[in-house]
């Protein structure tokens, strides 16, 4: 048995482990690379499988936008 | 090479007289459906605030999660972006799964993964069976189902689920098969 108060849990120490901006840069860093490699594969399939260019190619322009607009907003943090 | 000039014939040679009569996929409503738990863990991080407020011991690092932190619009931002790419990944090999029908044969089409590809053709005139099968209410309402195509000759079938309207494909298939028969003379 502790014969000692039992002391109120105050939280992880989160700042130990991760230290903020440069732990983010990393993860866009990464996640970018990621992307890109997943992006070209999945354009290659495009282009070189689909039946139908009139589909092919609004579908790669619209994934491309919308990545291009979540980017910036992950970016803007750093602005 | 014409990067605008993508079409059927680059899967596979038609052969003289050959046309396409039908290029069929899963039904859009599948795909909907099947893109809802992208979705939900799209939404996961902007309740996370509010789950963590509930639990005392956790609420200070709520604000991490928030939207308006920095570090809280980044992490939501390279999630958002893991998920739509994800997403995007899914709809590229939806359509990249096809069925084409010609008046010669059947083409199966199945992209399993990235660089795993399979296409398979059955002439229309080994065809020996088509059934078609639609359960359920809504599937029942909205016209989808799965058909299987038994060949002659082999113990493979070809197999679609959840294609529209599978009554009109079944008649399209047999209406070839029969002139097929007819005009072999059997």
């Amino acid at each position: 048995m502790p014969d000692q108060p039992l002391t109120p849990f105050t939280g992880l120490p989160l700042e130990l482990a991760i230290s903020g901006s440069a732990f983010m840069g990393w993860a866009i860093l990464i996640a970018l690379i990621f992307w890109t490699i997943y992006t070209l594969i999945a354009i290659y399939h495009w282009i070189r499988f689909s039946h139908a260019a009139a589909v092919a190619y609004p579908a790669i322009v619209l994934h491309l936008m919308v990545s291009g607009g979540i980017a910036l907003f992950a970016l803007s943090s750093f602005i | 090479m014409n990067l605008f000039a993508v079409d059927l014939r680059r899967e596979f040679e038609l052969e003289p007289g050959e046309e396409v009569l039908v290029e069929t996929r899963k039904h859009w409503l599948l795909f909907v459906l099947e893109l809802l738990p992208f979705a939900i863990i799209a939404i996961l991080p902007l309740v996370i605030p509010t789950l963590l407020a509930i639990a005392p011991p956790l609420a200070p690092y709520a604000d991490r999660f928030s939207i308006g932190s920095a570090s809280g619009r980044a992490g939501l931002g390279i999630w958002f972006l893991l998920v739509w790419t994800a997403a995007w990944g899914f709809y590229t090999r939806y359509y990249l799964n096809v069925w084409v029908l010609t008046n010669m044969r059947i083409v199966e089409i199945t992209q399993h993964r990235f660089f795993d590809r399979e296409v398979s053709s059955v002439l229309v005139s080994r065809v020996q069976d088509v059934t078609t099968e639609v359960s359920g209410v809504l599937f029942s309402l909205l016209h989808i189902g799965n058909i299987h195509v038994q060949s002659a000759g082999t113990v493979d079938e070809f197999h679609m689920n959840g294609v529209g309207n599978p009554g009109r494909l079944r008649d399209l298939i047999l209406s070839h098969v029969a002139e097929h028969s007819k005009s072999a003379g059997v």
